[in-house]
């Protein structure tokens, strides 16, 4: 069952690519991960003047032997980073125009990235499911079977209640004390400005934070040949829309929402991209990397 | 404009459905989800009459297919007074019965030649491009042709037709072109070529109508008047000759529409003539002259009887002055008669009646069953067991044998056999014996025929039986020979009493009593000379080839194979038939199936039958063709006339009825219908689109 989380297609897409985090975290596990801070580890960084008060361990007498100088050996530290993923399970998420919702579509992506980050990289992952409360939390974690709690946490989200991103906030603050990254995942029918200002927290805890906004096909671009009556999936509430609305202001407002997103999420630094449930799950997730590494690398 | 199934009209009906559908039913539209309202807003302003003309475009397309359905169904057609002589079918029918043969009168040779003529004459004068068909009317109806343009394949089939022997009948014509009628939708022409002969005539008029679509157009051919002619009638003579002196020949002389007259009566044996009588035949009727004697060479002869012109009027069909005889002579044929030793009064009954019928051909050899052992059956006629309880197993077996190959046995089953079950020969039991005399099973001690199968050959003359008194019957149960054995006569109890039953080529007849006194008085009564007459002439074979035959009747040249049992091992020899003019019209494939043959032409056929008998027969035509009488002028009108709607509109012109011709309108209502539909499914399809996609 837990399989169908890791097509091998997609793994196969990601499987190239080296997951760079942006930040360093701390964390003495050995890793692929470069820290950009000094830490104690087996890879020599460089020398410094001894300095009273500190530890005579590190010292490196050798070179005192020679010199008569005390200098410290200061090592390149190597990382984990920490990565939680933020699942919007709200009833908004069930829509689909094809055979895939966009929940089973976020499904698949953070499974994806569950598998890269664990058994690739060995950084510890974990899951908050959420709609307008926290419905699940995975503690996130390297131990052995945290892959399999991880995608059990992804089947027990069913799409259920309303999405309110307000509420739970406080509750992401208590669980996400350690630096990492956090992904959220959402389809984000919300204001953006609300969205920015509630998630925009979690930066400052030093994280790198980035909104996958998750969209079906015919959300942005409707089709409708006569008048129809809607119903809002989250509050039920019915419509009766006419099409030459669809196809002039819809199309407007849509284009609106998505641009004030991208923008507000840019400003807070948050990074931010939107992925339609039509495109390939390994070209998503590879265009995401590879602009997560490309970035990395203009940062160094 | 009319209709041909009105009733279809009904279907209109129908309509109701799409106006339910579009008007009466209340429009529900399906409600499409969608995962936020944010970005909508309402507006239904303009979307109803949208809806509504989309909608009003395909209730007219749905009521139109129904509405074009109904009148497709009920096949609308129109009249149309103008037909085109090229799309009117013309069919030529030759009559080429035994009676064309006569002359025609002058020097145009026989009417035949004379009808082939105008037939020719009728065919050129065709219009270019029509077709054409012709008919030949003999004994039967048959199309020489399909229906062509090519005047040279029509006039090869004109050219082609010869003299027929058959009888020719207006109600055969009739009954051909009705079911032709059936097929042909066009109008046809129908030009009857025939001498109209009076005895052509069905018996009822109706026979003889056309359909509607056909005009009927007569030819006479040869004179209005009937020409007087003499012919042979019938001839009565022995099929099997023993004493030449007995023999006699009885032939009848018949005069139609002649006046009294002095014809001289020829007795011819293989061509040679052996007597002339001179007979004076009266105004249009009958005389009959007789032959004593008849003296013939052993083997068959071919005989016949023929009318000379002697002093008086020239007759004007000599062809029908002469009627054929087969005559074999032989000597007299043994029966055998296996009795038992006490029983004296079975070999003396029956030994008297044989005697005194069937102009002794027939000798009687009676034995007991302890000297039949080494009886060979082949050389008798036939073999009688009368009220023999058992026979030797040796005498039974080649009887078996002898009755699979074309013999054939008579069984009496009397009161000896009750003893035993087993009936010999017949593949049967006793089950019973019914003893009348001791009044069990009727009041008066005795029982008599309760019916009997007259068309049976061994029953033709079953006047006497009807007094006949029969004491004791043996029960036969028939269970077991379903579709092999035919009751010829019960008792009035319902008890079997003649039964005949067919293994293989041969016959075995059970009588259920006794041919002793003893049981029943049928020996004492004179019907039993007659039973054993036609018996014994059935059994010997004879009965199938004596006498003369008519042209076109059939002859059975083999058993029917019973499937069931496929017993018939004489089935599958060959049969040979050799035809009047020496060719055998038979191919081997027929000759190794064919169970029946028909006698076409008039002469002598040498028929070697499937049992091994050889037969030697005379075919003469049916003497109706000798009557030269034609149909009166007014019934000819009355005929030609009835073409079209019958008899009742017989005053309405022929041509008038065949120009009133009748088109359908049907399948362009088909054609309209079918762009309908597509129309409507194209409208619909988009709508269905748009339930499918809110779905």
């Amino acid at each position: 069952m837990l399989q169908r989380f890791l097509d091998p297609a997609v793994l196969h897409g990601i499987n190239g690519l080296d997951l760079v985090a942006k930040t360093v975290v701390d964390g003495f596990v050995a890793g692929l991960h470069r820290s950009p801070d000094f830490g104690f580890s087996l890879e020599f960084a460089e020398y410094r003047a001894y300095s009273p008060g500190d530890d005579l361990r590190h010292v490196d007498w050798n070179l005192f032997a020679r010199t008569e100088r005390c200098y410290l050996k200061r090592y390149r530290g190597e990382t984990n980073s920490q990565m939680t993923l933020l699942l919007d399970a709200s009833n908004s998420m069930k829509f689909s125009s094809h055979a895939v919702t966009k929940m089973d579509y976020a499904r698949y992506m953070a499974a994806s990235l569950f598998y890269l980050s664990l058994h690739n990289q060995r950084d510890p992952a974990g899951l908050i499911v959420f709609d307008d409360e926290v419905r699940n939390y995975v503690r996130p974690s390297t131990r052995q079977g945290q892959l399999h709690r991880l995608l059990a946490g992804l089947e027990q989200a069913e799409p259920a209640a309303r999405t309110d991103f307000g509420k739970p906030l406080q509750h992401f603050q208590e669980f996400l004390k350690r630096r990492g990254i956090v992904l959220v995942i959402s389809d984000f029918y919300e204001q953006p400005e609300t969205i920015v200002k509630a998630i925009e927290p979690l930066r400052f805890h030093g994280s790198e934070v980035v909104l996958f906004h998750i969209l079906d096909p015919k959300e942005i671009y409707p089709e409708m040949k006569g008048p129809s009556i809607l119903v809002d999936l989250e509050t039920d509430q019915r419509l009766e829309v006419i099409p030459d609305y669809v196809k002039t202001e819809y199309r407007a407002k849509m284009d609106n929402h998505l641009q004030q997103m991208k923008e507000r999420a840019q400003s807070a630094g948050l990074g931010y991209h939107l992925l339609t449930t039509d495109k390939p799950l390994d070209r998503a997730l590879t265009e995401y990397l590879s602009l997560r590494r490309s970035s990395i690398a203009g940062g160094r | 404009m009319g209709f041909l199934a009105p009733w279809f009209l009904a279907g209109a009906l129908a309509v109701g459905l799409p106006v339910f559908v579009h008007l009466l039913r209340k429009q529900t539209t399906v409600p499409r989800p969608v995962s936020s309202l944010m970005f909508f807003e309402q507006g239904t302003q303009s979307s109803t009459r949208h809806r509504r003309l989309r909608y009003l475009l395909l209730f007219t397309l749905r009521t139109l297919t129904v509405l074009l359905l109904a009148l497709a169904f009920a096949r609308p057609y129109f009249r149309h007074k103008t037909v085109l002589a090229s799309d009117k079918l013309l069919l030529v029918a030759v009559d080429d019965s035994y009676s064309m043969n006569a002359k025609a009168g002058g020097d145009a040779g026989t009417k035949l030649d004379e009808a082939k003529r105008e037939a020719l004459q009728t065919l050129s004068h065709k219009s270019v491009g029509q077709k054409a068909q012709v008919i030949e009317l003999g004994g039967q109806m048959k199309l020489l042709t399909q229906p062509v343009e090519e005047g040279d394949q029509l006039r090869a089939a004109v050219d082609g037709i010869t003299p027929g022997d058959g009888h020719a009948t207006f109600g055969e014509l009739g009954r051909g072109m009705r079911a032709m009628a059936e097929t042909v939708h066009t109008p046809m022409e129908l030009d009857l070529f025939s001498d109209m002969q009076e005895s052509n005539m069905p018996g009822n008029f109706a026979d003889m109508v056309m359909p509607g679509n056909v005009q009927l157009v007569l030819h006479r051919v040869g004179a209005e008047k009937a020409t007087p002619n003499w012919t042979v009638e019938s001839v009565q003579a022995p099929g099997q000759l023993v004493d030449t002196k007995k023999a006699r020949v009885i032939a009848v002389i018949a005069g139609h529409a002649t006046p009294a007259a002095s014809r001289t009566a020829s007795l011819v044996v293989n061509g040679n003539v052996v007597a002339t009588k001179k007979v004076d035949v009266p105004a249009d009727g009958r005389a009959t002259v007789v032959f004593e004697g008849l003296d013939v060479p052993y083997g068959e002869s071919r005989c016949a009887v023929r009318v000379g012109s002697g002093e008086g009027a020239a007759d004007a069909f000599p062809s029908d002055d002469a009627s054929w005889f087969a005559v074999k002579r032989a000597d007299p044929e043994r029966v055998l008669f296996v009795h038992q030793a006490t029983d004296t009064r079975s070999p003396l009954y029956f030994g008297a009646a044989l005697a005194a019928a069937a102009q002794a051909e027939f000798v009687l050899q009676p034995i007991t069953p302890e000297q039949s052992s080494d009886i060979d059956p082949t050389k008798y006629a036939f073999v009688v067991l009368s009220d023999v309880p058992s026979v030797p197993a040796i005498l039974e077996n080649t009887l078996i044998r002898n009755v699979q190959v074309g013999g054939s046995v008579l069984v009496a089953a009397g009161m000896a056999e009750s003893h035993r079950e087993h009936i010999p020969v017949y593949d049967g039991n006793v089950q019973d014996g019914h003893f009348y005399a001791h009044g069990l099973a009727d009041a008066a001690g005795f029982a008599t025929v309760g019916e009997a199968d007259g068309s049976h050959p061994a029953m033709k003359d079953a006047n006497g039986w009807e007094g006949t008194k029969f004491f004791y019957a043996a029960a036969v149960p028939l269970d077991h020979d379903a579709g092999k054995a035919r009751v010829v006569a019960r008792l009035g109890d319902g008890t079997p009493l003649l039964i005949d039953r067919q293994m293989g080529e041969g016959h075995v007849l059970l009588f259920a009593s006794g041919f002793d006194n003893l049981t029943n008085d049928l020996p004492l009564n004179p019907a039993f000379v007659a039973f054993v007459d036609q018996t014994a002439k059935y059994l010997s074979g004879e009965e199938r080839v004596s006498g003369a035959r008519v042209v076109d009747s059939y002859v059975q040249l083999r058993n029917p194979v019973n499937e069931a049992s496929g017993d018939s091992a004489a089935s599958k020899a060959t049969v040979d038939v050799v035809g009047p003019d020496g060719k055998r019209p038979l191919s081997l494939k027929e000759a190794a199936a064919a169970q029946s043959f028909q006698l076409e032409h008039a002469g002598f056929y040498q028929i070697h039958f499937a049992n091994g008998r050889n037969a030697l027969i005379a075919v003469n035509p049916d003497p109706r063709e000798s009557d030269l009488a034609t149909v009166p002028d007014d019934v000819l009108k009355l005929w030609s006339g009835s073409a079209g709607t019958g008899a009742a509109t017989a005053g309405e012109s022929a041509s008038e009825q065949a120009d009133n011709s009748v088109s359908g309108l049907w399948w362009w209502f088909m054609l309209m219908l079918a762009i309908t539909a597509l129309a409507e499914s194209a409208v619909a399809s988009g709508y269905l689109g748009t339930q499918r996609e809110a779905a």
